[in-house]
């Protein structure tokens, strides 16, 4: 292990205890405070070959072999996209051929082998199977929900077992506190002999002890907490409510201070069009039209005609 | 003067853009939580035409512009070199809740929706301005349930007769076919085509036509809507970036909408014509049956939220409104009964 260094700055592991190596998708180790320095900005390129490359995809190496490191990204990168299923095919001889196809690009881009054909291979996949990826991807991620599900609900039923088992223990030590207390009670203020007393207890003790089954901690399957809206995967339909109906009303239209402007039918029926522009074909087919100058300057002229200062 | 920097107390930061930060404010002032954008400088190449043209383009137009179903600016203020504007403060936006799975939208959900966009448009359009960025990520909404447009920086007053406008507005997936031909002179039917798509999205959940580029853009809308003719568009060939495509049929929009009722694929098919002027405009919208057919639109408080949003308690009836009531005596009478 102490032969760990950065390949920039050479701090080696010996002489730093604390040096961590990051990595990043092209599998080139970097130590923590170069990364720092190189990706101040959140981006920069790796110094070994040049690969451009993101602050916050580095990580920190687990494996000595960075080579290791690269297949996990590339893999995980790769079968997020090829994420087929055994069922999506009709015989197992095509699956298992997928499944070949898959590995042979992750040992391809791994050792840069045909780089170019390869993500050409995997665009197309992509491209071809843009709507079963989806579907999977969604399917995946609702597995994983009814997984999370599972597993909150296992650790609550375990901690209302414990907590259980801890109340079981301390009523039995309060128990046997409580009866030494009256044992000593009683042979400090009965009249009868020590010994006897001594030997009704412990009878009382033994019987008692047979009649203290343990009580098995209830587990309650359905505690409060559980959210089972998303487990169900069906949510209970929004209640419809009843509302008004909606009316159209025109906008008021603030006051002018001025004449009411034509309409847009005035405009087009009394000819003041004519004395517009005509719009061109080019502007016509691209949504413009000469009523709308017409219009607007008519109502721009109009406006504040009344107002006194 | 007042020293505004100290009106509003920063609270959280919300979001960067590429022109902009966002941040929660409060302000001190009125006790309100309001949006603070902060125009970047940008580098000194960009410094020297002086303040930031989306940012002017917002203070221009919204300084004027009251309308509730657009986002307020309340103030504008600077601070050293930079400039800030003070907005509404909104919870969330369209995007976020077409995107939550664990919304279900009801049909009464989105003809709400679609109603206060429309009315929102409607002013803006009345007022000779164009939008030019319709977007479920620019239509935001508050936990009251109430939608407002926003992001101005991109709006810009139409209806010239001379003035040469760019066809580069607009987000690709939202941008409308003249638009994408390059035509320089349009009108209202560019947001109409947006607000298409906005719908189309609502119902899909996914966006109705995601190009990958200007080209594929234009022929994922050919692959719908047919590719036009000269009958269907007239003059469409002189439009300067036109290009000839490859024939395709026209789709039935029932068969993509399989869900949807039969008054909204009226509304979708007026709102998505590829010729733009028959195209309708929001007035003309809003007229159409599907707005007043039923379901109702859902109420304002009764809108889906994102779940880490809490909502607006409306059910119960506020301390100052029990008083009210009881001035006026109540609604039941004072009787004890037994």
């Amino acid at each position: 292990m102490d032969d760990q260094a950065c390949p920039r700055c050479k701090t080696t592991k010996y002489r730093n205890p604390s040096l961590k190596l990051m990595v990043n998708v092209c599998g080139h180790a970097l130590c923590e405070s170069c990364v720092d320095l190189l990706f101040l900005k959140g981006s920069g390129s790796c110094p070994e070959c040049n690969v451009p490359l993101r602050r916050s995809n580095f990580r920190v190496q687990l494996f000595e072999d960075s080579m290791v490191e690269k297949e996990i990204d590339i893999r995980k990168r790769i079968l997020k996209d090829f994420n087929k299923k055994e069922e999506d095919f009709t015989t197992l001889r095509e699956y298992n051929d997928y499944l070949e196809d898959i590995e042979s690009i992750i040992y391809n881009l791994v050792n840069n082998i045909d780089i170019i054909n390869t993500n050409k291979r995997i665009d197309q996949y992509k491209k071809d199977n843009k709507e079963l990826i989806l579907k999977n991807k969604a399917k995946i991620g609702r597995e994983e929900l009814e997984l999370e599900e599972i597993l909150e609900i296992e650790k609550q039923m375990e901690d209302i077992r414990r907590a259980e088992v801890l109340r079981v223990e301390q009523e039995t030590k309060k128990q046997k506190i409580r009866e030494k207390e009256a044992l000593i009670d009683e042979l400090m203020f009965a009249e009868g002999d020590a010994k006897e007393i001594l030997n009704t207890f412990s009878q009382n003790l033994a019987s008692r002890q047979e009649e203290i089954v343990p009580i098995l901690p209830k587990v309650t399957q359905f505690s409060s907490g559980v959210k089972f809206s998303r487990g169900s995967g069906q949510q209970g339909l929004p209640i419809i409510e009843e509302g008004p109906l909606y009316k159209y009303e025109p906008l008021a239209i603030p006051d002018r201070c001025g004449p009411d402007p034509p309409s847009l039918q005035d405009i087009v029926n009394n000819g003041y069009l004519k004395h517009v522009r005509a719009e061109t074909e080019t502007e016509k087919t691209g949504g413009y039209s000469s009523t709308l100058p017409c219009l607007r300057a008519l109502q721009d002229a109009l406006t504040g005609l009344y107002h006194s200062s | 003067m007042e020293r505004p920097i100290i009106r509003y107390e920063k609270i959280d930061f919300l979001g960067e853009g590429q022109f902009a930060t966002v941040y929660k404010a409060k302000d001190i002032k009125t006790d309100k939580i309001v949006a603070v954008k902060k125009i970047k400088i940008g580098s000194r190449f960009e410094a020297q035409d002086g303040i930031n043209r989306t940012a002017l383009r917002e203070i221009k137009l919204l300084q004027e512009l009251q309308h509730i179903n657009l986002i307020g600016l309340l103030d504008v203020f600077g601070q050293k070199s930079n400039v800030s504007l003070v907005f509404d403060f909104m919870d969330t936006d369209l995007e976020i809740i077409v995107k939550d799975n664990n919304i279900v939208l009801t049909p009464g959900n989105v003809k709400a929706y679609m109603i206060m966009t429309l009315k929102g448009l409607e002013y803006l359009h009345q007022n000779w301005i164009l939008h030019r960025d319709l977007k479920p990520n620019n239509l935001l909404i508050n936990r009251e349930g109430i939608l407002k447009i926003g992001d101005f920086g991109l709006a810009k007053a139409f209806g010239s007769p001379t003035r040469i406008n760019t066809h580069q507005v607009v987000t690709r997936w939202y941008r409308s076919p003249e638009l994408l031909f390059g035509a320089r002179q349009y009108g209202t039917g560019v947001d109409m085509w947006a607000i298409g798509c906005i719908l189309a999205e609502l119902l899909l959940r996914v966006p109705f036509l995601p190009g990958e580029s200007d080209l594929d853009q234009l022929s994922r809308i050919f692959q719908v809507f047919g590719t036009p003719t000269e009958e269907v568009w007239p003059g469409m060939k002189s439009l300067t970036d036109y290009v000839k495509f490859k024939h395709f049929p026209a789709q039935s929009l029932r068969h993509i909408f399989s869900a949807a009722s039969d008054d909204l694929i009226d509304l979708l098919e007026t709102l998505l014509a590829l010729y733009p002027p028959r195209r309708c405009d929001c007035t003309q919208a809003l007229l159409m049956p599907y707005f007043s057919n039923k379901p109702p639109p859902t109420v304002g408080p009764k809108l889906p939220m994102p779940s880490n949003i809490p909502k607006l308690e409306s059910e119960k009836p506020s301390l100052k409104r029990k008083l009210l009531d009881n001035l006026d005596g109540g609604s039941l009478a004072k009787k004890l009964q037994f």
